[in-house]
């Protein structure tokens, strides 16, 4: 009995709990707003979006502070082999804290606009992007699975907040449904690698399976163990939901148009790289023994997922079903990313560049969108931006970069991500996705001049639907607070793609 | 007579497929949430039945059994978010059939 004490005081060991802070102060955060909502008076109330924001706003300036100062830049192990401290989770950490600033911000005018409670919205955002953040480091498939688990559930509400909207919660169904299977298949496919993991008769077996480090060992000793194949083809499914990659795509028109704009937006940038950061955790870690295998694997799903996402998004006028559409096309990129990291393992960072590139452009677009967005905004449709340039030239300058970033137009950041990742694509000698890709990139500057096009060329028709008119940019005047962070965003498009120098230490 | 790993894998493998065929198949909303939770099932009993078979005097093999713990928590949150979801829409359209759920399309 103390013989078992011993073990379990020597595992708790590397309990290092103030390196989770920032996520435990998330946790407290959100639920912080809860009991505020019960104990102020109605008319203090406004006093909780602001303490939402400058929370996670200090979270975040004091989470660099932390981690520039050589908090944890070595790739540590802590809490028993759970997680890992590397230079890459700390700069995910980061980026999933800022985009849940943003989404909070986007959604304080969006649930305004729409009498929607705003308190749970930030709690459900906080207990996201906390999960996101653990999810990054996770370095066993116990704390993974939770993390998402914790991820996805809270997605479900929120792609169903606007219960009101039959759109909302069409979309939250669907989502559930989908994303409820996949994590059952990801689940399923755990279950097979544990199994295998542990079989005391196989080479490399041992008493944790479940530990990334373990199982890697294992692997490279029975790269052609059936129940290891399918367990990693199981897996690669379960997050190929996750990142709206073919043939798990099909959600994502769909929940992306019904889901509120803000949370679309967090789907589609926090969610996705929330994916990518596991699937790039297990190609450098578990499965890297399985290349051979999987290049060519993942290779023809990403050549499927960039036609699809771009031939879709050619003929849509529903905007957030092309932002949804070409959004996979965007996974499509990112996997080559990931396809590439198995033979030069920078694309990984390439990867987390795009990333950030990616985020930028997608909040300012998403932003503009949220402006102009009509009450059941899933209705939003290119018609809305129709000479919205001359209308606002302030939104149309936003726009016409943040698409143009997205579109991969030199010199803005998107450039830069593409131009990387294409670079490492090249260098790991996969010829013939690099040409599928720039093919894409070619379409898809198609559709995105298509809404720039809208946006400066063509004139407003006269609204029929009377109700249905989308807020023009005078009926609800956009604070300064909201012009701040647009403008924000696209000198960040401008500045990153002139000088990478700021995040240059991922290269 | 005893029971080998495989018997317990073909069931385990079993449920697994029927949840599978009952969400791609079935129309009404509260089946296939049945059919998750089955999938989800299925996974607890392979977890369970590894961890029993692959268990040696040093490895003891628990944190199989202790992941299922977290499974069963983690359906539980989901069914919980689910039903709300299905009653929702139930109230709103008058329908949990998802053929009859097509507001969203191009």
């Amino acid at each position: 009995m103390n013989n078992q004490l011993a073990n379990y005081y020597e595992m708790a060991q590397d309990n290092t709990w103030l390196s989770i802070l920032p996520e435990i102060s998330l946790g407290v955060l959100a639920l912080l707003l809860l009991v505020l909502e019960l104990v102020l008076p109605k008319k203090r109330h406004d006093l909780i979006p602001r303490l939402a924001l400058w929370g996670q706003a200090i979270i975040l300036v004091v989470g660099i502070g932390h981690s520039s100062m050589g908090g944890a830049v070595s790739d540590l192990t802590s809490f028993n082999g759970l997680l890992i401290h590397s230079m890459r989770g700390e700069v995910l950490r980061f980026f999933f804290l800022l985009c849940s600033l943003l989404v909070c911000h986007m959604g304080i005018q969006y649930a305004d606009r729409r009498g929607l409670p705003k308190v749970e919205f930030f709690h459900l955002i906080l207990i996201v992007t906390a999960g996101l953040m653990l999810l990054a480091q996770s370095h066993n498939f116990v704390l993974l699975f939770v993390a998402l688990e914790t991820v996805t559930v809270g997605f479900y509400i929120l792609v169903a907040y606007s219960r009101k909207s039959s759109f909302s919660l069409e979309a939250g169904l669907k989502y559930l449904i989908l994303g409820a299977f996949s994590s059952s298949l990801l689940l399923f496919g755990i279950v097979l690698l544990y199994g295998a993991g542990g079989n005391p008769q196989l080479p490399g077996s041992s008493g944790d399976p479940m530990n990334f480090a373990l199982l890697k060992v294992f692997i490279a000793a029975n790269p052609d163990n059936i129940l290891v194949l399918a367990g990693t083809v199981l897996v690669l499914c379960g997050l190929a939901f996750k990142i709206g990659a073919v043939p798990f795509q099909i959600w994502i028109p769909d929940v992306y148009q019904g889901a509120p704009t803000p949370v679309t937006a967090f789907l589609a940038v926090a969610s996705k790289a929330g994916g990518f950061i596991v699937l790039i955790n297990l190609a450098q870690g578990p499965f890297a023994p399985l290349k051979e295998m999987l290049v060519p694997f993942l290779g023809a799903i990403a050549i499927l997922t960039i036609l699809f996402g771009n031939l879709g998004a050619l003929s849509q006028r529903n905007v957030k079903r092309l932002m949804g559409l070409s959004g996979i096309a965007h996974a499509g990129y990112l996997l080559l990313g990931v396809v590439a990291s198995f033979t030069v393992p920078w694309a990984a960072n390439a990867v987390v560049f795009y990333l950030f590139t990616y985020l930028l452009a997608s909040f300012a677009v998403f932003g503009i969108m949220n402006q102009l967005a009509p009450m059941e905004d899933g209705n939003l449709s290119l018609d809305d931006f129709k000479n919205l340039a001359r209308e606002n030239p302030f939104y149309g300058a936003v726009l016409a970069i943040g698409l143009g970033s997205l579109a991969g137009i030199p010199p803005l950041a998107g450039f830069i991500g593409k131009l990387l990742i294409f670079i490492a694509a090249f260098k790991a000698g996969l010829y013939g996705i690099l040409g599928v890709a720039v093919l894409g990139v070619v379409i898809s500057i198609y559709y995105y001049f298509g809404w720039i096009m809208e946006a400066y060329f063509k004139p407003r028709l006269v609204s029929i639907k009377s109700e249905e008119t989308p807020y023009g940019p005078d009926q609800f005047p956009a604070t300064s607070s909201h012009r701040i962070v647009l403008g924000c965003l696209t000198a960040g498009t401008l500045i990153l793609g002139f000088y990478q120098g700021a995040l240059s230490y991922l290269l | 007579m005893t029971v080998g790993l495989n018997a317990f894998l073909t069931v385990s493998g079993l449920l697994f497929a029927i949840g599978v065929f009952g969400v791609l198949l079935r129309r009404n909303t509260l089946v296939i949430y049945m059919s998750l939770e089955l999938m989800l099932n299925a996974v607890n009993l392979a977890l369970v039945s590894f961890s029993r078979y692959n268990a040696t005097p040093e490895h003891t093999m628990m944190d199989g059994p202790v992941f299922v713990f977290f499974i069963i928590t983690v359906a539980a949150a989901e069914v919980a978010v689910g039903l709300a979801i299905i009653v929702a829409l139930y109230r709103k359209g008058g329908t949990v059939f998802v053929s009859e759920l097509n507001t969203l399309n191009n």
